[in-house]
């Protein structure tokens, strides 16, 4: 045990005993009216913990290594994730707001007026988040491998155990200044490192202007070693990959069930265009960070590590190497180790650079804590949706109609035990780099949800059999294309299984009009129920007349 | 509960209407539009960068968190020509 790991266990152990004590202390203080506590919180607020819900393990561990590894491509996942906000906000978030409803399968079963459409809504909130879940916990692998200096995949299995517990406890979703705290703890733990490398190479405390510099340095570097340019684009994929990519990222973040219900939740619509607001400025801090992150990576290992004898490696390629994600190979037998011959998985760029940089053992220490905040506090409100769209749209509304409190509460503890098992045996040998995965994940809800939602608000003519056949459409197609594109190397204009949402919501928006329009119109009712979303609160749509309600001043 | 003239109400729809249309496409050029024509937009650099790097690590980004203030902004004084800033919500 070496102090490295006395530091870091601690940072992790200490932070962690701040979410759960702040809890506790806003529990004491708002029992009576748990649900409204976080209503009064100033929109400030709300978008930080808004964007500690939103990063998880692929934007804080993944990232940085996606955007180093793949160059100019990996910023169609920048962009991405940054421009759902824009969906998100003007589409989407103030109608859903207004509607009142607070979860998704809930607003697509009343909105629909089908039982079906719920029941099929539910279902692909399970598959979406039981697919973004594997990425979080291949995430915590990662942290736990290094930590502990074990195989990535037995750091997996105790990153399950810790997320079972913690979730089937209750977590500690929804409780907004926990969620703020995390918030600072995970840009604090991620800023850090990239201003400390930006004053170790430029002398420039502020890495969003200095890291142009390094980028340009590495465009000479890699034009000395042959290698395609780090910001030539489309390299590793073609223009028509990059633009799918980007558009499966953005409607996914529009469709994502965990992220939209941040929404259903604020007081007004007005304050849900400022928490919209602030959300992505606070996301927006660590997303121009990471390209700086994977600049200045790059250019330490390509400057300072690649070029070292290979008798004569720094202490940390040992401990990474044994996690089993680093591979550093004397191929042609010089004694040297060279750029090539240093093969570094994208998981493992984020938590491996503070300690090739040097960074000492607090900054490292810091590292994995934000990394641990970032991967439990999503793979918790991840299970949290799992069970409830198990035990209350499924179990409860379609199975047993007449089970009891308890009984629900307990299919609820038992689905997320089993999805977090389930979700872990699949990340034991990851599928894919973490931001692969939760791309994935994405591409399922830009295929399901986010054409059933915005033609649900926008499109009174929209009915129930349409939305079923699109929602199915939607996710066949979106699941066929990801497992022909990775199992039968099918791929259209290039576009491989990352950009599959663009196929998934484009048939299934053809299917909802298509369907809705030889079917019969919802009924008038349904169809006031969308043409009221289109007026602000406090107007209120009836049979062709709008009528204002100016009753209710506090 | 009063009556209001439904054109009243459907002012301030299109008005909200056309300004989404407009942030959209504002977006979607910095975004989709800067990608798509990356190569030809290679030529020159902003601090370092080539312009198409710059705008996928950070243009793109500080326009949509932009956008999104100035939405943020310009609803609240459209909410509040029309009277809608007096009603409180439950």
């Amino acid at each position: 045990m070496d102090a490295q790991f006395i530091v870091s266990l601690s940072l992790i152990l200490g932070t962690f005993g701040l979410y759960i004590g702040i809890a506790f202390y806003n529990m004491a203080r708002v029992t009576s009216d748990f649900y409204v506590a976080g209503r009064n919180v100033p929109a400030v607020f709300n978008g930080m913990a808004i964007g500690a819900d939103w990063m998880s393990a692929a934007s804080f561990i993944g990232l940085a290594g996606t955007v180093m590894l793949l160059g100019y491509d990996g910023l169609a996942y920048i962009m991405g994730w940054t421009g759902g906000y824009l969906l998100l906000t003007f589409l989407l978030a103030p109608q859903l707001r207004k509607s009142g409803r607070y979860t998704v399968p809930e607003f697509i079963g009343d909105r629909y007026n089908s039982g079906t459409a719920r029941l099929i809504a539910a279902v692909a909130t399970i598959i979406i988040s039981f697919t973004y879940s594997i990425g979080q916990l291949s995430g915590s692998g990662v942290v736990i491998g290094r930590l502990l200096e074990v195989d990535t995949a037995i750091g997996t299995m105790i990153g399950v155990a810790l997320i079972a517990f913690y979730s089937a406890v209750g977590g500690m979703k929804g409780i907004t200044w926990t969620q703020v705290a995390q918030y600072i703890v995970l840009i604090t733990a991620y800023l850090i490192p990239v201003i400390f490398m930006s004053l170790q190479l430029t002398n420039n405390p502020l890495p969003w202007l200095s890291y142009g510099q390094i980028v340009s340095e590495l465009q000479v570097l890699d034009a000395q070693l042959g290698i395609s340019e780090y910001v030539v684009p489309f390299t590793e994929a073609t223009r028509w990959q990059f633009l799918a990519l980007m558009f499966t990222l953005m409607a996914g973040t529009a469709g994502l069930p965990h992220v939209i219900v941040r929404f259903y939740t604020v007081p007004t619509m007005k304050a849900a265009r400022w928490s919209g607001a602030w959300a992505l400025l606070f996301i927006g801090l660590l997303y121009l960070s990471a390209p700086a992150y994977a600049a200045f990576s790059r250019f330490i290992l390509m400057t300072q590590v690649a070029g070292s004898s290979i008798a004569d490696l720094p202490a940390w390629t040992t401990s990474w190497v044994n996690t089993g994600s680093l591979s550093l190979a004397d191929d042609n037998g010089d004694g040297i180790l060279q750029w090539e011959e240093l093969v570094i998985s994208n998981d493992i760029v984020v938590m491996a650079t503070p300690e090739i940089a040097n960074l000492g053992v607090f900054v490292i220490g810091l590292m994995a804590a934000g990394a641990m905040a970032a991967a439990l506090s999503t793979a918790g409100g991840l299970m949290i949706a799992i069970s409830a769209a198990l035990s209350q749209d499924i179990y409860y509304r379609s199975i047993n109609p007449h089970a009891t409190e308890r009984k629900r509460l307990l299919v609820g503890r038992w689905s997320i035990i089993i999805a977090t098992v389930s979700a872990g045996i699949v990340a034991l040998d990851p599928p894919g780099a973490i931001t692969q995965i939760v791309a994935w994940a994405f591409a399922l809800a830009s295929g399901t949800f986010f054409p059933a939602l915005i033609l649900g608000v926008w499109w009174k003519r929209a009915n129930g059999p349409g939305v079923i056949a699109g929602m199915v459409t939607g996710l066949v197609v979106t699941l066929g294309y990801i497992f022909a594109s990775r199992f039968a190397g099918l791929s259209i204009l290039g576009i491989i299984d990352t950009g599959a949402g663009v196929f998934g919501a484009t048939a299934a928006i053809i299917a909802i009009i298509v369907v809705s329009l030889i079917t019969k119109a919802p009924s008038q009712e349904t169809q006031d129920g969308v043409m009221d979303l289109r007026y602000p609160e406090g107007m209120y749509y009836k049979n062709g007349e709008v009528w204002i309600d100016d009753s209710k001043k506090e | 509960m009063r009556k209001i003239d439904k054109k009243e109400a459907d002012a301030y729809y299109r008005i909200r209407t056309t300004l989404i249309i407009i942030y959209l496409a504002i977006g979607f050029v910095v975004s989709f539009g800067v990608v798509f024509f990356a190569e030809e937009l290679s030529g020159f650099s902003v601090n370092g960068f080539p312009f198409h790097y710059f705008m996928g690590a950070q243009g793109a980004i500080l326009t949509f968190i932009i956008l999104l203030f100035i939405n943020a902004i310009v609803s609240d004084r459209i909410d509040k020509k029309f009277g809608l800033d007096q009603v409180k919500k439950k």
